[in-house]
């Protein structure tokens, strides 16, 4: 029965067309907003499996795919930044969600501080993301200038 | 007389071979070691089914008749641990006492976390002498993973991957706080097969489906798989916090470090995703009987209802797909409003114009809201592209300058919940004519669901059935009726947004009339067409399909036809109608066509009856077929 179900999926599997993602690549610091999904598993590796390819970690790589490898890792505000940034922008425009709640959680960012963060993010939008073209490491930098600037915020710049 | 002797044989086997075993393991002369060797065997600890579950153990109840499911060497102390946990055990106590320190991180202690923390609840008074070990690297993780709360996470059907076809579990880890309600930053715990990029795309679904991967443990945030699931994939989640305390999560988290990078055989329908969560949750809780109820297939969403039934569940959280979103708010808006919300997509622009501005403030919120999700979800599977993103960026900055923005929030209905939809399996007693030939017909099907079933907690449009068999019997004769291997029909309405392709794939043995009598034929038929919403709860389709048959009755071993196909679903209150139309010519020159009508009656969830009636041309000659039967879902 297995054998003969493998070899029916295998006609099925071959006859529909899978897009074939290529691999991510760096940590994504660098990357501008709206950058589209480049990954992480080509849909095709996911057929029968359920699996991911290549780097498997353990841990909490906060970065984006390929960015860390080796077990577990520290959060940090920018690879979070960085891996969820199209969300991000999403949130800020909002003025609320997951995201920026992920983002301040990362910054280090208390809970009682993290409704002000979000607010002063959300009206900072226009400066913070000032073009579809800004890049992750830029808005890193715009996010701990407004914090470095507010009284409450201060305190979480590294 | 004789078993006396051979078991005095035996123990003198055993002796040696145990006193092999301390000469060559350093720590054995250690008297505290050697008091627990003895204690635990004298109690007969192997049989404990928390370390029978720590160390995924099938069978027994004799010590000669287990086999683990883990399938790699370094997972075990003793030589023969996969198949031996009485021995396992006792190589385990030594490897703790081991006095080789060289390296941590690799001692048992650390190695087999949950294990020593399980050995050391049972002898509190043990383990003061062994020595002493800093587990660095399992340390540092520990930091990142939390410990308070689990839930468990099932994305949904997903017709377009075959192995998401029947829907996916994990695990997630929560703290005890979750970030105000954001589990973003929550553990995800998933169990999959291990694929290297080399790996041929022919052969791997082949290899998924027949065990040649091994599946591991993965470890990562929850926010790549909600953006995996919800936005690349466009699957639904459902998430449902479980009750087990911070002392079982626990447990979890310590046995997952044990499993780090360790290789389980991977089966597609039986030992997969599913079924390991569920020895994760009996090594946190091992009252629960959890994974005896899976033999032949796990189904995740069956793993779910056992893992409900088991009164695990506390709560139940939905995430929408980006499509689900997107049509929820489609669905707010009238046509001219949705044509609009297309024009934004490709022109941001003309939200300044009176087309836009003459909306009331609600309306303005959902067509921003739509359009940029719209725009999002046309780069699920791209890279970046510059209209899209300077359109994604005007709508978000108009949205961000918007007083008081507000877009409806999706909520699920009791209807939608994929647990409470009919069980998996399917049994059916119908009672036909054909022609002027009555007969008496039973079937059985596998696995999952068809378009005409009871629809609530399924995808729309959704048919995937997995082994269905009928046995029909007249007066004269019994006949294997059918035997379907496979058979999906994926119908997926397109409109003005999305586009998709249906399709649809089926194979198996079945009768067909050939030389003026049944023949059991093989075959393998596809299509591939469209479908539209015609009105609400309705979808009519239309594909071109082809067909390869093989009878011992042809003279070609396998005859070629190609055919169209066309039909009508219908989904009412009370059951699903389904009217298809559908022909194909042969190679040979036959013409087959037939029109079929289905009238499925929901007697609750796993109850229903299905009117059918059939009219047919074959070789020439007309046919008449109808029926009633009788279904029964079950586990």
């Amino acid at each position: 029965m297995k054998r003969l179900v493998s070899s029916t999926l295998l006609l099925l599997a071959s006859s529909s067309a899978f897009a074939v993602a290529p691999g991510g690549g760096g940590c994504g610091w660098g990357n501008a907003l709206f950058e589209g999904q480049s990954g992480p598993a080509p849909h095709i590796l996911a057929v029968t499996t359920n699996g991911t390819s290549g780097n498997n970690t353990f841990g909490m790589t906060t970065g984006t795919n390929g960015c860390n490898t080796s077990g577990a890792l520290g959060y940090s505000g920018k690879s979070m930044l960085a891996s969820v940034m199209d969300e991000f922008s999403e949130d800020a425009a909002k003025g609320e969600g997951e995201a920026m709640t992920a983002v301040s959680v990362a910054m280090g960012v208390s809970p009682e501080d993290r409704a002000h963060f979000a607010q002063l993010t959300h009206s900072n939008f226009s400066s913070i993301f000032p073009s579809q073209d800004v890049t992750a490491d830029q808005v890193y930098a715009s996010l701990q200038e407004m914090m470095k600037s507010d009284t409450q915020l201060a305190k979480y710049v590294i | 007389m004789h078993i006396i002797k051979i078991s005095w044989l035996y123990a003198i086997i055993i002796l040696s071979v145990s006193l092999q075993t301390q000469a060559n393991e350093n720590p054995a002369h250690n008297t505290e070691l050697q008091a627990l060797i003895d204690t635990s065997s004298q109690s007969e600890l192997w049989k404990d089914t928390e370390w029978l579950n720590l160390l995924h153990y099938q069978g027994g109840p004799d010590v000669t008749n287990f086999l683990s499911q883990v399938d790699d060497p370094v997972f075990f102390n003793a030589k023969d641990g996969k198949t031996n946990p009485k021995n396992e055990l006792k190589e385990t106590l030594i490897s703790l006492y081991a006095t080789n320190t060289a390296n941590h991180n690799e001692h048992a202690q650390c190695r087999n976390i949950a294990r020593f923390n399980w050995l050391k609840q049972k002898y509190p008074n043990s383990f003061k002498q062994t020595p002493h070990i800093e587990c660095k690297q399992y340390n540092e993780w520990r930091k990142e993973v939390p410990e308070e709360k689990v839930s468990l996470i099932f994305p949904a059907y997903h017709l377009n991957s075959p192995s998401s076809m029947f829907g996916h579990t994990l695990l997630r880890i929560d703290p005890a706080e979750n970030e105000q309600g954001s589990t973003w930053l929550s553990t995800a715990v998933n169990f999959g097969a291990n694929i290297q990029n080399s790996d041929n795309s022919i052969f791997f679904a082949v290899k998924g489906l027949a065990g040649g991967y091994s599946g591991t443990f993965i470890v990562a945030p929850y926010y790549e798989k909600i953006k995996e699931y919800n936005r690349q994939e466009n699957r639904d989640i459902w998430e449902y916090p479980l009750n087990l305390t911070p002392a079982e999560t626990k447990r979890i988290v310590l046995h997952l470090w044990e499993l780090k990078n360790i290789k389980f055989d991977y089966y597609f329908f039986d030992e997969n995703c599913s079924y390991r969560l569920l020895e994760l949750l009996q090594v946190a809780r091992p009252k629960l009987k959890l994974i005896q109820q899976f033999g032949l297939t796990a189904i995740p969403i069956d793993t779910v209802r056992s893992i409900e039934q088991a009164d695990l569940m506390t709560d139940t959280i939905y995430r929408p797909s980006q499509t689900t979103s997107i049509n929820y708010l489609l669905n707010k808006l009238n046509k001219s409003q949705q044509e609009l919300v297309l024009k934004i997509s490709k022109d941001a622009q003309l939200i300044h114009t009176d087309n836009f501005l003459q909306y009331n403030k609600q309306i303005q919120h959902i067509i921003l809201d739509t359009a940029y999700r719209y725009l999002r979800y046309q780069q699920n599977d791209s890279g970046r592209s510059e209209p899209n993103a300077k359109n994604s960026y005007l709508l978000l900055d108009a949205i961000n300058k918007t007083d008081n923005f507000s877009s409806p929030k999706i909520t699920f209905t009791e209807s939608q919940r994929p647990e409470k939809g009919h069980l998996s399996k399917r049994l059916a007693v119908t009672a036909g004519e054909y022609n002027d030939q009555s007969y008496m017909q039973l079937d059985f099907r596998m696995s999952f669901h068809s378009l005409e079933d009871n629809l609530e907690g399924f995808l729309e449009g959704a048919q995937i059935n997995i082994g269905s068999l009928s046995l029909r019997a007249t007066e004269d004769e019994s006949q294997l009726q059918h035997l379907d291997l496979i058979d999906i029909f994926s119908l997926t309405p397109r409109n003005d947004f999305f586009q998709p392709l249906s399709w649809r794939v089926y194979t198996g043995l079945e009768q067909q009339l050939i030389n003026g009598r049944d023949h059991l034929t093989a075959h393998v038929t596809g299509g591939a067409g469209v479908s539209y919403n015609a009105w609400p709860s309705s979808s009519i389709y239309g594909m071109f399909t082809a067909r390869l048959e093989s009878s011992s009755q042809y003279t070609q071993a396998i005859e070629p036809a190609i055919g169209i196909s066309t039909g009508l679903l219908q989904h009412f209150s009370l059951g699903t109608a389904h009217l298809e139309l559908s022909g194909e010519e042969f190679y040979h020159d036959e013409f087959r066509h037939r029109l079929k009508y289905i009238q499925n009656i929901n007697l609750g969830r796993n109850h229903a009856i299905q009117l059918s009636a059939l009219r047919q041309r074959q070789t020439g000659l007309y046919f008449t077929e109808a029926q009633i039967s009788y279904h029964y879902f079950f586990h």
